[in-house]
């Protein structure tokens, strides 16, 4: 199934901007951002089609998927 | 001494109503380093008749990369203090009072009486969850800002949204801890707070209410997310 990844701020770093993927079914968010060598206590915000989701949130086709890390400079 | 004209390049899209709003008010600025220097003169430069700046550090030699109130002269000194000093040369006919010490749950909100809005400043994603806590207990506006290298987020929250809460609550360490933060990121985000900030102040709708804007410096891009 084809799943779009857009990463944000530092997340960008030595990765990409937006991607598209081609994953088995029944992936699960934790399976996407393992892919990409991100744990999830480095994720602030992660939407699925512009919605909360959790590690175990299971994508379905054409699902986009944004990832923020936290930012809390001043 | 009055100056005379002094709001005058203002007009249009502030109008005389709006201005006297803006003088008529008093806003918190809860951290004096990068961000809230910036937002501290901004808001001094447009007339907002009183602030109220809080700060426990002292300027050191790594702030002068960004922070607008240090210079070589001032290190050492209170960041709260020096920004006064400077306010008063920038804008006599406003008030500034400075707060040496960090903003605290429980002894922040006696220096909030009175104030109309808050602009957070800090530098900690905890301690911007408190100081939401601490709007909402008193009712008022919250305007958010955080920073890390080429990147910010910024937002509006009103009593009850706890968007600071939704934004700020999760994730670890912010990754400005590697990353730092150059001159122009704080410059930016200030900006854009103190843009949120008057609309409130004069009455007209912020455009970041239970939405965050996401800035990215690096590839020139802006845009807004809604919180769900």
């Amino acid at each position: 199934m084809r799943v779009i990844v857009k990463l944000f701020a530092t997340f960008r770093d030595g990765r990409f901007k937006v991607r598209e993927f081609d994953f088995p079914e029944e992936t699960c968010v934790l399976d996407v951002i393992q892919s990409l060598n991100i744990t999830p206590e480095e994720i602030a915000i992660c939407y699925r089609n512009g919605k909360d989701a959790k590690p175990d949130t299971v994508l379905h086709n054409d699902d986009t998927l944004a990832l923020f890390p936290p930012v809390g400079g001043g | 001494m009055v100056f005379e004209g002094r709001y005058r390049r203002n007009k249009k899209t502030l109008t005389d109503e709006d201005q006297q709003k803006l003088a008529n008010s008093a806003v918190a600025i809860v951290g004096c380093g990068g961000l809230g220097g910036h937002i501290a003169e901004q808001l001094a430069r447009i007339g907002v008749g009183k602030l109220i700046l809080f700060d426990g550090d002292r300027f050191e030699i790594s702030n002068l990369n960004r922070q607008i109130m240090a210079t070589e002269l001032n290190i050492g000194q209170w960041k709260v203090e020096a920004a006064q000093e400077r306010l008063k040369i920038v804008n006599s006919e406003i008030h500034v009072d400075a707060i040496k010490g960090w903003f605290r749950e429980d002894t922040g909100p006696e220096h909030l009486q009175g104030v109309n809005l808050v602009c957070d400043a800090l530098d900690s994603r905890e301690t911007r969850v408190m100081l939401e806590r601490v709007c909402h207990q008193m009712n008022l506006p919250l305007v958010y800002a955080s920073i890390a290298g080429w990147y910010g987020q910024l937002g509006v929250s009103l009593p009850g949204d706890f968007s600071a809460q939704w934004l700020f609550g999760r994730g670890g360490n912010g990754v400005e801890k590697t990353w730092g933060n150059p001159a122009f990121t704080p410059g930016v985000l200030a900006c854009l707070s103190v843009a949120e900030t008057v609309k409130i102040l004069i009455g007209r709708q912020p455009s970041l209410r239970n939405a965050w804007l996401q800035v990215d410096l690096l590839t020139m891009e802006f845009e807004r997310f809604k919180i769900k």
